[in-house]
C-alpha cells in the first residue's frame, strides 16, 4: 500500500503546476465550506446569546409606542403612549412569569446637538429589578444607582464616550434643566444598551411630569412556560401591544436565511468547480500515461491495482486541498466575521464564525467524499485500459 | 430586489476577502470626530469646494506613545480619562477645488462641563483658522457659545497663538492673541476652557498629521512672544 501511495505522490509531483493548481481549487472551496458552516454555527448560538442578554424575552408597551432608542429616534422623540404602572403587578401575577420590570422611555430635543438639534434619550428603570434581570452587564467604573428617587445616572459605553463623562460628572437634562450624577458606567455590551442613558424611573417620571406612567415592561418568562399561550393571554391587557423576542429571533433568521441560502449555493458552486477541476486533472494524467499503465498491466497489475493508484492521486489531492482550505478558514474566520457583518440586516455582537474540531472533520469527511467520488471515473476508466492497445496508440 | 442586491454584495465580499486584509482591531477602536453630514458641512465651510478626501489617523499608529508624549508636551496637559485615549482614530478632512487643495477642517471631542463637547476648526493651507463651531455642546449656555460672534474670535489665529497658552490654568504667560478671546458667559468657563483646550489639541494634531510640524519651532522657542 505504501509502495501505491508513494508511487501515487510521485507521479502528481511530474506535473507540479497541475497538481498545485488543482490543490488551490479544492482548497478555495474547502474554505469556503468551513467558514460557511462555521457562520452557521456562530450566527445562531449569537443571536441567542443577544436575546438571551436582554434580559426578558418579552416586552408589553403601550399600543403604538416605540419600544426601542432607536424608533423613538426616528419618531423625532414623539409618538410615546403610556400604560398605567400597575400592569406591572397584574402581570407578575400570571403563573407564566419568573420576574417583571418597568421601564419609562423619554425623549428631549437640544438644540446644540449637532447642526439642527438632535434627540436625547432616557430610559427610566426600577432598580431594584432591572439589575437582576440584566445581571451580566458589566461596569467599566461605578455602579447602579439604588435609590429610586436618586437624581443620577448610568451610562452604556457609547452614550458616555458621545458626552465625555466618567463617574461623578455632572448629565444636564438639557430642555428639563435638570442635572443628574454619573453613578456608573457600562462596559461595551455590542447591544442597545452601549448607547441608553438610565435612570432610576421614579426619578424620570418625575423630572418629565408622566407619573405612575410607563412605555414599557420587560417580562422575563419561566422555562417551562408555553409562550405562544402567555404571548395571547397578553394580548388581552386592554392597549398594549407584545413583543415577543423569540418572534424577533424568527424574524432575524428569516432575513438572515435569504443570506444563507445564497451564500450555500455559491459554495455549491464551488465544490462542483473543484469536482470537476479534479476529474479533468485526473482524466489528463491517466490520458497522458495509458503508455504507461499499459506496461503495467502488462507486467502484471491488475485493473484493481491501477484503480487504487489513481484513486490514491485523487485523494491526496482532495486531502492536501481539505487540509490548506481548512487553515486558511481559520486564519480568516476574523476577516470573515468582519466581511459578514457589513452584509448583513442584523449580526449579533460575539463571535459570528465559529470553528471548532467537529466542523474541520466535517469539511474533511465532505472533502474526502468529493475525492472518491471524482476519482471513480478516471481511476474506473484506468483500470479498463487494454495493455496491447494502449501501449500501440502512444506509438502511432 | 433584496436577492439581487445581497447576491451582489455577496459578491464583493468575495472580491474584498482576496484582496482586502483589514486588522480587526482597527473596526473596534474607540470612536472619533466626524463631521455630521460631510458633504453638506464641506460645501457649507468652503464655499466653492468641489470636493474633499477623509483621512482617519490615530496616534498610536502614527508613532506610538513617543507622539502622544509630545503631543502632550505641546498641549501642556496629558491626555485623561477614559476616552482620550492613545488609539482615538482622528478624522481630518481635506479640502479640494479642482485639484487644488484649499484647506482642512478638524475636530475632537472635549469633556464640557455637563456633556460631551465637539470643538471644529476649519483652516487654511497654512494652518490658519478661517473658522471655528461646535458641532455638539451640552450646556446651559449653549446659545451664547454657539453665536457665531464667539466663534469669530477664532480666526485668523493659529498654533504660535495658543503657545503660551496653558490649557491647565487657562492663563497665557503674556501677550497672546488668545487673550483677546472673551468668554460670552462667565457661569460657561469650563466649557469655554474646554473650547480654548479643544482649539490647541486640534491645531496641534493637525500640524503633527499634515502641517510636518511646521508650528514646532514656536512650542521649542516658547511661544508667540519669541517668535
Amino acid at each position: 500500500m505504501i509502495k501505491i501511495l508513494n508511487v501515487a505522490y510521485k507521479n502528481l509531483l511530474r506535473k507540479k503546476t497541475r497538481s498545485g493548481l488543482t490543490i488551490i481549487g479544492i482548497a478555495l472551496a474547502a474554505w469556503v465550506l468551513v467558514s460557511l458552516l462555521g457562520f452557521n454555527k456562530g450566527y445562531e448560538s449569537s443571536l441567542n446569546r443577544d436575546i438571551d442578554n436582554l434580559g426578558f424575552q418579552m416586552i408589553v408597551t403601550a399600543k403604538g409606542c416605540p419600544y426601542e432608542a432607536a424608533t423613538l429616534m426616528l419618531k423625532g422623540g414623539t409618538g410615546l403612549r403610556y400604560m398605567p404602572q400597575n400592569i406591572t403587578e397584574q402581570i407578575a401575577r400570571e403563573p407564566e412569569v419568573e420576574a417583571v420590570t418597568s421601564m419609562l422611555m423619554q425623549a428631549v430635543f437640544d438644540p446644540n446637538k449637532g447642526e439642527s438639534g438632535g434627540y436625547s434619550a432616557y430610559l427610566g428603570v426600577d432598580p431594584a429589578t432591572f439589575p437582576q434581570m440584566k445581571s451580566f452587564l458589566e461596569f467599566k467604573q461605578g455602579k447602579w444607582f439604588t435609590d429610586p428617587d436618586a437624581l443620577e445616572a448610568v451610562l452604556g459605553y457609547e452614550a458616555a464616550e458621545l458626552e465625555q463623562r466618567e463617574v461623578g460628572d455632572p448629565l444636564l437634562i438639557i430642555e428639563k434643566n435638570v442635572e443628574v450624577k454619573v453613578v456608573g458606567i457600562l462596559k461595551r455590551t455590542g447591544t442597545q444598551d452601549d448607547g441608553t442613558i438610565f435612570l432610576p424611573l421614579n426619578s424620570v417620571q418625575k423630572i418629565f411630569g408622566v407619573k405612575d406612567e410607563l412605555t414599557g415592561v420587560g417580562i422575563k418568562v419561566k422555562k417551562e412556560a408555553d409562550m405562544v399561550q402567555f404571548e395571547e393571554k397578553m394580548y388581552k391587557l386592554p392597549d398594549v401591544q407584545v413583543v415577543s423576542l423569540s418572534q424577533v429571533k424568527q424574524t432575524i433568521m428569516t432575513l438572515v436565511s435569504t443570506a444563507k441560502v445564497m451564500v450555500f449555493s455559491i459554495a455549491l458552486i464551488a465544490i462542483l468547480i473543484s469536482v470537476v477541476g479534479v476529474i479533468n486533472t485526473i482524466l489528463m494524467s491517466v490520458m497522458e500515461r495509458l503508455q504507461e499503465i499499459g506496461i503495467l498491466k502488462s507486467m502484471g497489475a491488475t485493473a484493481w491495482d491501477i484503480f487504487k493508484l489513481i484513486w490514491l492521486e485523487t485523494l491526496i489531492l482532495c486531502i492536501s486541498g481539505g487540509m490548506i482550505g481548512a487553515a486558511l478558514a481559520m486564519a480568516t474566520a476574523k476577516l470573515t466575521e468582519v466581511l459578514i457583518r457589513q452584509l448583513l440586516p442584523y449580526a449579533p455582537s460575539g463571535g459570528l464564525v465559529q470553528i471548532n474540531l467537529s466542523l474541520i472533520i466535517l469539511t474533511f469527511g465532505v472533502v474526502i467524499l468529493i475525492g472518491l467520488l471524482s476519482g471513480v471515473y478516471p481511476s474506473w476508466k484506468a483500470g479498463r485500459v487494454r495493455p496491447l492497445e494502449a501501449i500501440r496508440s502512444q506509438v502511432e | 430586489m433584496l436577492g439581487v442586491s445581497m447576491m451582489k454584495k455577496i459578491n464583493v465580499m468575495f472580491v474584498v476577502a482576496v484582496f482586502l486584509l483589514i486588522p480587526v482591531e482597527l473596526l473596534f477602536a474607540a470612536v472619533g470626530c466626524d463631521l455630521n453630514d460631510p458633504d453638506r458641512d464641506v460645501a457649507r465651510l468652503f464655499p466653492g469646494s468641489t470636493g474633499y478626501k477623509t483621512n482617519y489617523v490615530a496616534i498610536d499608529q502614527r508613532g506610538g506613545p513617543s507622539l502622544l508624549e509630545q503631543i502632550e508636551n505641546r498641549l501642556g496637559d496629558k491626555f485623561k480619562g477614559l476616552f482620550e485615549t492613545i488609539d482615538v482614530p482622528y478624522t481630518l478632512y481635506e479640502v479640494f477645488k479642482g485639484k487644488d487643495k484649499i484647506g482642512y477642517i478638524h475636530g475632537v471631542n472635549e469633556k464640557g462641563q455637563y456633556g460631551g463637547i465637539q470643538v471644529f476648526v476649519v483652516l487654511d493651507l497654512e494652518g490658519v483658522i478661517k473658522s471655528f463651531y461646535f458641532q455638539k455642546l451640552t450646556s446651559r449656555y449653549g446659545k451664547q457659545l454657539r453665536d457665531p460672534k464667539f466663534g469669530e474670535q477664532f480666526v485668523g489665529l493659529s498654533l504660535k497663538d495658543f503657545y503660551n497658552y496653558d490649557v491647565q490654568s487657562g492663563k497665557t504667560s503674556g501677550p497672546s492673541a488668545v487673550e483677546k478671546i472673551k468668554n460670552p458667559v462667565p457661569e460657561a468657563e469650563p466649557d469655554f476652557r474646554a473650547a480654548l483646550r479643544g482649539t490647541k489639541k486640534n491645531l496641534i494634531l493637525v500640524d503633527e498629521f499634515i502641517l510636518g510640524n511646521k508650528y514646532l519651532q514656536y512650542h521649542q522657542s516658547g511661544g508667540e512672544q519669541n517668535k
